[in-house]
């Protein structure tokens, strides 16, 4: 709709226009309003209106007697949380899964983004995307069923071939040593060629100009990479390190779950692993309720100071 | 910022607001038909649990009908959904007259709704009707609160664990069936190392185990060494079965036959298909878990190996006699919201609807379905016709309704069992019933248990499976047990002691 229809539009309608200048500025661009609505509404009604029920945390909430009839036990369920045993346990383990998919899986995704801009014959490079994307379509039940098929002690493929090349079997599956590394190496399998996408966007944006230039002035391709590529794609590495940062506390329940056994709990066991046996199995809403919010808590904080230190590094940040 | 966990809770929420709303509409519309069409018959409202994927014809809810001079209004909730459903009614106050639990673990969440008084108290009524008052009162007891009684109980075997192996191997090696716990691990060896199988290949285990201490073997073989079902007496007072010296030696069993390869090595973290897997495949030898199971693993084992034989056995020898722990007893329970029975008569006209349900036609008719349509009488038993779609849709989804069972309601068909393993299975599940150790704690009540007992349960789940796999020594096991008292173990072990007193208080009175 153009400008001026919106226009002779309104004043057919409405003959008064408001004096004020928010509410002109409104109504002058009401279809730009309205596109926005839907939006709008869908984080309204499913995201800010379901925050209410946070309440429920302070409660002991019982279905029949609702949100309104359920007692209040102000921060007893936090009490609880943060007198538990193995509480310093389960915020180590998180923690430190975060940093390790940090450090080990995050710039898997920009090297395979950068390798992946060098090839040159377009359908190979196709070839090899979608072969990479594949994994991220398959669910964590199945990629862990794989890993146990290969890494069980008894019929393992990778132990009966350790044990022809003479070495001992390794317990992968129930060791608190191999966990991590088996945890992060799923994660960079399964999700490494989903993550290059918006880098390859982003890269696909940079103005073949200045490599045409660079060119002229003798610049190998991997000078192309280090001083053209890399720093276009700097704020787009920035953004999404800082919404990675967000997800701090999001691990994967499934994933963690699959793999966690009586044997690598001390190393596995996560805030959703713990609430997900000790609050929710038990139909426990309120406590449940009070885990998830002190999670979102640390993540929000880890948000907003990963902002606040890109803003000081001259970065935009997301907000 | 939302986390994934408060999503779920608020789309719980949300569920629960939309199906209130789309209840009380099809409530109110339900009853509005009852009222004008037949204002004589009783009509009874009953949500019960759909374990078909398709929608149920209303044939037997017609005879039903006509039997009991009732009008049925039966809300089908698939089982996926079940609970949810329950907690959705309970929440708008829409709840049926009969209300079906899930199963039996749904009751003990159930505790706090029926104390604060939301459901009617059977009890005192029973013994006026000729049926009900058949139901066991052991079972019965599992399923009071605080020493009342508020529901009638579908029946389930009491204790169906048992062991399952290779005749043809134990033949081979001239092996009987293991009437002590050392022929068992006679057993076990020789299937390991002696070629059972005859392929000159080290190919075999004895046991195939799984991921789980209840229903797998290992609780099964700690009872044929006499530790009590979960909490036991000890000097005078109730505590968990793994402060018992028998709980060690199972343990110690267990270490000792993975330690020397005789059973799978991961079973900790092996699924039960996976440990069937094992069995059917012929690398395994024993299969210790329910019984009944024998028909299916036959039928699997046969496919892959023509030459194969099974056997059931039950009764091993152990320090202590025979012993096999029981389950509760029940299935699931009915209950009777007071928010839809106004009144004690209303109440008793649909407890005689039930008592009409147990007996011998109406069972029949609930379990088995019409005579010469799904099912033929053959020397007294019952013979389910052979026609899937006709069982799925017709009958099976009205077993769900089922009072009592086999044990209770006498006159009801048995079933002609064609194979001899499977017969000799439900055999010893019957023969078990003359050993059984009983979970004293069933109707028992400990608030700290209710709340923390599944988190604490689970550290001692892993230090028993760390002790089994040789990561952990005794002392350090008896460790855990300290750290499991300091973490409110003590607190719970009074807990139950003290509503153990209050209840059998309860029960002398009566």
């Amino acid at each position: 709709m153009s400008e001026t229809a919106v226009k002779t539009g309104m004043r057919k309608s409405t003959p008064k226009i408001p004096e004020s200048g928010r509410m002109r500025r409104i109504i002058k661009n009401r279809a730009i309003y309205l596109m926005i609505l839907p939006g709008f509404l869908y984080f309204l009604i499913f995201k800010y209106i379901p925050m209410s029920g946070l309440i429920i945390a302070f409660q002991e909430y019982q279905a029949y007697l609702g949100v309104t009839g359920s007692p209040w036990v102000g921060l007893k369920h936090f009490e609880r949380l943060f007198t538990e045993p193995m509480f310093f346990t389960i915020l180590g383990n998180t923690l430190l899964l975060f940093f390790l998919n940090l450090a080990f899986y995050f710039p898997v995704p920009i090297i395979l983004a950068l390798m992946l801009n060098e090839v040159r014959r377009e359908v190979f490079k196709r070839f090899i995307q979608t072969l990479v994307y594949i994994p991220h379509f398959m669910s964590w039940v199945i990629i862990v069923s794989i890993s146990f098929v290969m890494l069980s002690m008894d019929r393992g493929i990778i132990n009966e071939l350790m044990v022809m090349a003479g070495f001992d079997k390794i317990n992968f599956l129930m060791s608190s040593d191999w966990f991590r590394p088996m945890y992060v190496m799923q994660v960079i399998w399964r999700e490494a060629g989903w993550g290059t996408i918006i880098y390859l966007a982003a890269m696909a944006a940079i103005d073949p100009g200045l490599y045409e230039a660079s060119r002229m002035d003798g610049a190998s391709r991997f000078r192309q990479m280090w001083h053209i590529t890399l720093p276009s794609i700097r704020s787009v590495i920035v953004v999404l390190l800082i919404l990675k940062i967000g997800d701090v506390l999001e691990l994967g329940f499934e994933h963690i779950y699959l793999l966690l056994n009586s044997m690598n709990r001390d190393v596995a066991e996560i805030f959703d692993t713990y609430v997900y046996t000790a609050g929710l199995k038990q139909g426990q809403f309120s406590f449940s309720t009070a885990v998830g919010f002190f999670k979102s808590l640390i993540g929000l904080i880890l948000v907003m100071l990963a902002n606040k230190l890109a803003k000081k590094a001259g970065e935009e940040g997301i907000y | 910022m939302m986390t994934r966990l408060s999503n779920y809770v608020f789309l719980t929420l949300a569920v629960l607001i939309v199906s209130a709303a789309c209840l009380s509409m099809a409530r109110s519309s339900g009853e509005d038909e009852g009222s004008t069409s037949s204002g004589r018959l009783t009509s009874i409202s009953i949500m019960a649990n759909l374990h078909t994927a398709q929608v149920p014809s209303d044939w037997i809810e017609k005879w039903l009908e006509e039997r009991t001079g009732t009008q049925l209004d039966i809300q089908w909730v698939p089982d996926g959904s079940y609970d949810q459903k329950v907690y959705a009614s309970l929440a708008t106050g829409t709840l049926p007259q009969a209300l079906y639990l899930k199963n039996a673990a749904s009751l003990s969440y159930f505790r706090d709704e029926i104390r604060s008084g939301l459901f009617w108290e059977i009890g005192p009524l029973l013994a006026d009707y000729p049926n009900l008052k058949n139901l066991k009162p052991e079972v019965l007891n599992n399923t009071s609160i605080d020493g009342k009684l508020y529901s009638l109980y579908q029946e389930r075997a009491l204790a169906r664990q048992g062991i399952i192996y290779r005749k043809d191997w134990a033949d081979r090696l001239g092996l009987s069936a293991p009437e002590t716990l050392d022929e068992l691990y006679e057993m076990l060896k020789g299937f390991t190392y002696n070629d059972p199988d005859n392929n000159g290949v080290d190919d075999t285990m004895g046991l195939a185990d799984r991921n789980d201490l209840i229903y797998g073997a290992f609780k099964t073989i700690s009872s044929y060494y006499g530790t009590p079902n979960n909490w036991g007496w000890y000097h005078d007072s109730l505590q968990p079965e793994f402060v018992f010296p028998n709980y060690m030696e199972t343990m110690k069993f267990f270490r000792k036959l993975h330690s020397e390869g005789l059973m799978n090595e991961d079973f900790p973290i092996t699924s039960k298909t996976d440990q069937q897997e094992l069995f059917v495949t012929g690398k395994a030898g024993v299969y210790i878990g329910a019984m009944g199971d024998v028909l299916s693993l036959e039928s699997r084992l046969l496919a892959h190996d023509p030459a194969a034989e099974l056997d059931v056995h039950n009764r091993v020898l152990g320090p202590e006699g025979y012993g096999i722990w029981a389950s509760e007893g029940y299935g699931t329970v009915i209950l009777f919201p007071k928010s839809a029975i106004a009144t004690e008569e209303e109440l008793k006209k649909i407890l005689s609807f039930y008592d009409a349900l147990m007996s011998p036609e109406l069972a029949n008719l609930i379990y088995w379905g019409i005579e010469g349509t799904h099912y033929t009488v053959q020397n007294g038993k019952a013979m389910a016709v052979d026609a899937f779609e006709l069982k799925e849709k017709d009958v099976k989804p009205y077993q769900a309704l089922m009072v009592g069972g086999f044990s209770t309601i006498p006159g009801m068909l048995q079933p002609v069992n064609a194979n001899k393993v499977k017969d000799k299975a439900e055999q010893l599940i019957y023969d078990n019933e003359s050993f059984l150790i009983y979970d004293p704690t069933g109707p028992l009540e400990s608030p700290l248990y209710n709340e923390i007992g599944v988190r604490l349960n689970e550290h001692m789940r892993d230090a028993a499976y760390q002790f089994m796999l040789g990561m952990m020594d005794e002392k350090g096991y008896e460790a855990e047990i300290d750290r499991w008292l300091e973490d409110g173990g003590r607190q719970i072990i009074e807990e139950y002691n003290a509503s153990y007193r209050r209840t059998v208080g309860a029960y002398l009175h009566e």
